[in-house]
Parts: C-alpha cells; structure tokens; sequence
C-alpha cells in the first residue's frame, strides 16, 4: 500500500504539538535566541506532551511510536522553532546511540535517567566529532586503553551538542589494546558510556553559532576518564553497521527538523508577498516572486515526502519488510535533500522579503541562519549523498567516507 | 490510514513483469524504432494483446487506456480505477513502460490523450459510441485505432485560452476552420479531440470541444513532425477548413457550454495526466540514471581518495535523490486521485519536478560518461534519453505553466500574471 495519511492517533498527536509550537514556541523564538536557552517551563510543556522518548522502542521504556511519528512531531516543533527541538530536554542522539550500539540492558540503564519527572532538565549527549585529523593515521587521536578491568579515555573531543548541559555521553574513541590496533582506523573505533561526573572530565566553552542560539554547541576534554567494562557499547555483531545506523537515523530526525523550517519560511514569505505591494500590486503577483514560492512550495513537500519515505521504512524493518540498505538509501537522499531544501527557502525567504528580511525585527532571517546551522546537525548533506552514492554503487560504508570525520567534514552529533 | 510506501504483491509482480518485457523485448529495439520513426503494428497489436490478457490497464494505462477504455465503453471510470489500482499503480506502470522506451507508450493504440476528455465531459451516448471503436483491437483481423487530442495551434501553445480555431453552427452541422499542431498521433487518429472558439473575444466561455472524426469532408492531415526526440511516436498537424461537424459530436452538448466548462474540460484532462507524464519522465530519468551508476562501477576504482571521485559520487547522489523526490510526489499525486482528493496543484508539482529531475539525470548521464555516453549502439541509449526527455518539461504544460498552476493555489487573490 501507498498513503501518505497519518492515522487518527498521529493526527491527534500533530495537532496538539502544532499548537504548542503555535503558542509556546513562535512568539517567543527571539526571546529564546536571546536567553541561549528555552525556559524551563517551555520544557516542562514538551515533556508532558510525551515528545523526548517517541522514537526509542518499549522494550527500553521507550514510547515506542516509530519513527513515522517522530519525524511528523519533530517537524511541528521545528516550524515553531528549528533550534528547539535540539534545546528540550531528553536523551536526543544519546537516546538512539545506546539503542543502536548498547545491548538492551544497557540502553535501558542508560536511559533510566531521563524517565523521571526532572527529565526536562536532563540531557543527553554524544561526543565524536574532534577538531583535527590524527596527524599520523586514520581514525580519532582520542584514545581508548585498557585499565584494570575497564577502560581509560584520554583525547578532546568537539562539536557536541548540549555538552555543557548534558549529565550523559556516549564517547567514540580509538580502541587500542595493543599498539598495532592504532592501525585499524575508522573500524577500530569503541564506543562508551561516560557519565559528566567521571573524573578527568571537563567541559569546553560553548561556541557562539551562526545560528539555532537556542541550542548549546560544545566540547568535552577527557583526561584519563575511566569507566568500567560494562561502559562499553560494542554495537551487536557488526560496530560499523550499528554505528552507520545511529548517525542515519539521527539524521533523519534533523532532516525532519529541516522540513519544519523550510515550512516556516515558505508561510511567513507567502504571507509577505501577499502583502507587500509595489508597482501597484502585491509582489506576489509578479512572476518572478510568484515562481520563486511556488518553487519553495516544492521543496517543503518533497522533502517532507522523502522524510516520510524514510522514516516509514526504518518502520517496516522492524516488521521484517524491506532491506536496511533500503532504509539507509532513502534516508540519506531524505537528509541531503531536505539540507539544501531548507537552505533555499531561508535565502529565498529573506530576499523575497528584501531589506526587511536582513532585519531582526522579521523571523526570516533567523530562519536562513538556523538553515545553515541545522544543514550541519547531524550529517551534512554531502555526507548524505557520499551515503547514497556508497550504497547505490556497492562500495563498503566504511565510517571514514561515510560519517563526519575531521577530514572530510565535520557535523555537530 | 497509515503512512506507508510498500507495494502489495500483486503491484510487484506486475511491476516487475513489464521491467522484465522493457528490458528484454523493448529496449532492443527501441533505437531501430526511433530511426524508422515508428513501431511495427504487429508489436503494437502484441502489447495491446499482453495488455489485454494482464487483465487490467496496467501496459497501456499509461497513456492509452486502451484495451480498458474499450471493455468498460469509457463507464464507471472511477470505480474501476480504484479496484484495479487506480492511478498510483498507472504511475508506476507508466514509469517502468517508459524505462522500456518513451516513444512505445505514445504510440500504444487506443484513446490516448482523447481519453480523458472523452470521459470526463461526454455524453453517455458519446463514450459509448467513440470508445467502442477500441473494443477487440487486440484481435487479428480489427484494425488498430487510436484517439488523439487537438488543442494546440501554430499561435497557441501554453496560452490555451487564445486558440483561434473558430466554430459556427450552421444546420444540423458545426462549421470548424483552424489549424491544430504537434498531435501526437494526429495522422492516424480515428478521431481527435478538438477546441475551438465561437468567438476568439470570449476567451474560455468560447470554447467548444469537438470530436472529429476522420474522414469528415474538410479535416486533413497536415504535415508531419520531426523532431528532437520521441521520434517513433507521430506527431502531427491538423488542418480544418471548412469542416462540417455534426452537432451529435460536439462534446457534452451545448448544455455543457455555460461559463466556463469549456475550458474546464481542457483543463480537467490535464489534472488526470500529469502525473503520469511526470511519471514517465522519471522512467526516462531512472534509466539514463541506472546506466550511469553502472558504467561508473564498471569503469572507476572506486573507494580510491581521488577527488573526482568524490566529485562523481556527489554529482550521482545528487540525480538519484532529484528523482526519488520527484517520484514521491507522482505517487502523492495519484494518491490522492486515488482518494478523490483535488489535486491540481499536487499534480503540477509532480510534473515540474520529475521533468527537471529526468532532464539533469539524462544532461549529467552523458556529462559523467563522457564521450562513449554520446554515440547511438544498441544496449547504449543515452543519447536517445537525452534526446526523448527535454519535451516532458514542455508538453502537458511547460515547467513554467506548472509554476502558473501552482502559485495560483498559493498566492491570494491571483488570478492571472
């Protein structure tokens, strides 16, 4: 069957956080750009609408709803405001991390946390990216070593989101047991669950963004962290594919963000050059301007479509339908369409807009920041597509091409 | 309801049985069809026979409709629509029929694009009397027929409103003078669907829609077409000179003519097919695109860290998506036919974006295969794609048109540029 009809329960679910989005979220987008946070009564609402834990499965506590119906929420909540799904509270990219590379146990230890009736105020975090490439080899300079019966973390790590906010991390380093593993590259990388309290821990200075202020972008320095073996995410039987499988989803929920924002600017422009008049007329009703929406218009519902496409078959695989190569296919088209989707309507957003878009005192130009800053959420749109090609062509997804490395390009996880 | 995008088994043996006919049966001959400028009747007579023995409009519901068209006298469209599939599963078929090759679907023998019209705005009288001429075309010895649909003139393409073909009502009969161009199938059409004006100054509220059939003193064929591409279907010019038309043929009956409907009856037609013409641009766009993917594995080491090929893998990724996006919303546009949604504006989306999509695919196929992508072979139809694909993003409405369509849903109170 093809449809393209959420169900009742989504229906109802859309509509009640669109008017939190309408409501709490909009009129106060710059309040929130300004303050480089959202209130905590903003994230005590989302919370009770149940909005952190939908995509995570039960077994984990998780509501369990899939991903069809994230990706329908997330984008509600980004058209309110796009930095604010990254700035609520909850597990985010920690949440599918320990799911995609921990065993069930230990993604439900992981998330216990954030279950609680404080969890607004909890955050999660994920801590791969690093600033330079290792000078000598493939692979991160951040280190694992064994100790004892655990492990020991030594390295820098960057560009993570809600690091100085979050209490949990999950750390990617090299694994080196023995010296010649430092050879292994991008496939000897380990994942780890660190806790903010672990000693030989400290948070970096949060960067000032182009856009999306209302979310935190940090760093985490390790300095002979250790955690015991049960730390440890070993990713099932095959790391990488787990690990391909985290960032791709993960991704998806932006990219679902991204459609929320290009809706966002496609309305706000439409309403503007209803409005604006010259020559005698609304701008609107010029071609150029009239082309240039309708163009928009396109890219709001292609992308939401391919989204739509993606997130429903990570869905059908849960019900043994269709292939993960499939799922990952699409969801890199998804997420590398919708980057660049979102880029146009916040340009055109702003131009249609002319001089009064570059001012604050109008929402677009916020819009066309957040768009680039959100393009690098995640997965950059050329990361999306070295996936795609990878995978069309048959060439190994090795998470050296693949993922957001510092030699390629580097992407807040 | 539920959000999904999975076929039912039924959809994918079908589907797949007319990928394996395009590639095995078509394909190989779709070049030497394109140098002789048409297809042979005896395989036109075969596809319609396949077709016909599918059970269902799944090879000709592309364009055609014909063996279908025939069977249910043009009755009851809907409900069979909806029972066999309806229009998301034409899209579909439509798409992988064109993978085969773009020029065969315009050629299939049936309605064609008089279809729609036929149906939409007929007579019950009418679309008994002009779709049962269809019936048994798939049987030795019944001659193939065709429809076709005559709307543009040398001075009228994407201003439909301005035709200047007149029509006058004289007797029993309809006086038609005018000359209509670019008919596909306009030579060998039993009839065509064709507008005109009782008064040019009138604008829409003119127009009459007539079916003309072939043979009526003063209604002759014109010259025919050469073109970029598409060239084993024909395209012809239609000239009406005098052309006495009885008054049983005039589409609707008068009662159909207050206000508007006229035109509305152009219009309508386009609703239904546009998707499908996206549709089949994508079948051109996925082959061109496919062929690439494969030349490239063929032909590179790939995982080298050479920048070209990363600039490649870029450039491939970037056609694949255009058109899985494209292909979405043809399928959110039938979808929605499907449903008895209005999708006038979904429609035109679909076709705006699959034209573009398949025409970068098909400009980017030969870019990345270089020289050995320009020449003509069997098995190597690049140049041929190129050539079949620029028209999806004229005919049925150029892109821009599509954009008029579409921003007139989105813009307050714009009723014309």
């Amino acid at each position: 069957m093809i449809s393209f009809q959420p169900t009742e329960d989504q229906k109802l679910m859309v509509e009640s956080v669109a008017q939190f989005a309408r409501t709490a979220l909009r009129p106060k987008i710059r309040d929130f750009e300004r303050a480089r946070e959202l209130p905590e009564s903003v994230r005590r609402t989302a919370h009770e609408l149940g909005l952190a834990l939908v995509a995570l499965p039960e077994s984990v506590s998780g509501a369990g709803l899939g991903l069809t119906t994230a990706v329908l929420l997330e984008e509600e909540i980004a058209w309110g405001d796009p930095a604010a799904p990254f700035a609520l509270g909850g597990p985010g990219a920690f949440g599918l991390a320990v799911v995609e590379l921990g065993t069930e146990e230990q993604a439900r230890s992981a998330l216990a946390p954030f279950l609680g009736a404080d969890a607004h105020s909890r955050f999660g975090a994920v801590a791969w990216g690093e600033k330079k490439p290792h000078p000598e080899r493939a692979g991160f300079s951040t280190r694992a070593t064994r100790h004892d019966d655990g492990w020991r973390l030594d390295g820098a790590k960057a560009y993570v989101l809600n690091a100085d906010r979050a209490e949990h991390f999950v750390v990617f380093a090299q694994v080196e047991e023995t010296p010649q593993d430092a050879s292994a590259g991008w496939r000897g990388i380990g994942a780890f669950l660190v806790d903010r309290s672990a000693a030989g821990l400290t948070v970096t200075a949060r960067a000032t963004t182009l856009g999306l202020d209302a979310a935190s972008f940090g760093g985490i320095e390790l300095a002979g962290v250790v955690v015991p073996a049960s730390a440890r995410l070993a990713g099932g039987a095959d790391f990488t594919a787990a690990l391909v499988r985290f960032f791709t989803k993960n991704a998806l929920l932006v990219a679902a963000r991204g459609v929320g924002l290009s809706r966002a600017a496609f309305e706000l422009t439409r309403e503007y050059v209803d409005g604006r008049k010259a020559f005698g007329k609304p701008i609107g009703h010029f071609q150029a301007v009239a082309f240039t929406v309708a163009d928009r218009a396109m890219d709001v519902d292609a992308s939401r479509g391919l989204v739509w496409r993606a997130a429903a078959a990570w869905d059908a695989l849960t019900k043994g339908e269709g292939s993960e190569k499939g799922a990952l296919l699409l969801s890199a088209q998804a997420i590398a369409f919708t980057h660049e989707a979102a880029m146009r309507c916040g340009d055109d957003g702003v131009q249609l807009h002319g001089g009064a878009g570059f001012m604050r005192d109008y929402p677009v130009e916020k819009l066309m920041r957040d768009a680039k800053q959100l393009g690098l959420c995640g997965m950059t749109a050329e990361q999306a597509d070295q996936l795609a090609a990878a995978i069309t062509l048959g060439v190994p997804l090795d998470p050296g091409l693949v993922l957001p490395t510092p030699e390629s390009q580097n992407a807040f996880v | 309801m539920t959000i999904e995008f999975s076929f039912g088994k039924k959809h994918l043996e079908m589907r797949e049985g007319i990928r394996g006919l395009a590639k095995n049966v078509i394909r190989p001959q779709a070049l030497q069809w394109d140098r002789d400028g048409g297809i042979p009747e005896d395989f036109l007579r075969n596809m319609a026979r396949l077709a016909a023995s599918m059970g269902s409009t799944a090879m000709t519901s592309g364009l055609g409709d014909a063996a279908d068209g025939a069977r249910a006298s043009g009755e009851g469209d809907g409900e069979r629509k909806k029972k066999l599939g309806g229009n998301l599963f034409s899209v579909i078929a439509a798409e992988e029929l064109s993978w085969g090759d773009p020029g065969l679907l315009l050629c299939l023998p049936g309605p064609g694009l008089g279809g729609p019209p036929v149906r939409a705005s007929g007579t019950p009288e009418q679309r008994k009397r002009f779709f049962s001429i269809f019936e048994g075309l798939h049987d030795d010895g019944i001659p193939l027929r065709w429809g076709a649909y005559g709307l543009t003139e040398p001075a009228a393409g994407s201003d439909v409103a301005g035709i200047r073909t007149t029509c006058r009502k004289d007797g029993q009969h309809w006086v038609l003078n005018g000359r209509k161009c670019y008919i596909t199938n306009g030579a060998r059409a039993s009839w065509t669907v064709i507008f005109a004006t009782i008064d040019p100054s009138l604008g829409r509220a003119g127009h009459r829609a007539f079916v003309v059939e072939k043979g009526t003193p003063g209604f002759a064929v014109g010259r025919i077409e050469e073109k970029m591409g598409l060239r084993a279907s024909e395209t012809a010019e239609l000239v009406l000179e005098d052309c006495r038309v009885p008054e049983e043929n005039l589409l609707g009956g008068e009662a159909q003519y207050v206000s508007k409907e006229g035109f509305m009856t152009a219009m309508k037609t386009f609703d239904n097919t546009r998707p499908l013409v996206g549709a089949m641009a994508l079948g051109i766009g996925s082959a061109a695109y496919e062929y690439t993917c494969d030349f490239v594995k063929k032909n590179y080491v790939l995982g080298r860290p050479i920048p070209r090929y990363a600039a490649l893998t870029e450039r491939l990724a970037r056609i694949g998506r255009s058109l899985e996006a494209a292909r979405t919303l043809t399928w959110r546009a039938a979808w929605m036919a499907d449903e008895r949604m209005p999708n006038a504006k979904e429609a035109s989306m679909s076709k705006a974006l699959a034209g573009q999509a398949a025409i970068r695919a098909c400009i980017e196929a030969i870019e990345i295969c270089g020289a050995e992508g320009s020449i003509a072979k069997d098995h190597q139809l690049l140049e041929k794609w190129f050539r079949d694909i620029k028209v999806y993003d004229i005919f049925e409405g150029t892109g821009q048109i599509q954009r008029i369509v579409i921003s007139k849903r989105l813009i307050s109170d714009l009723k014309s540029f």
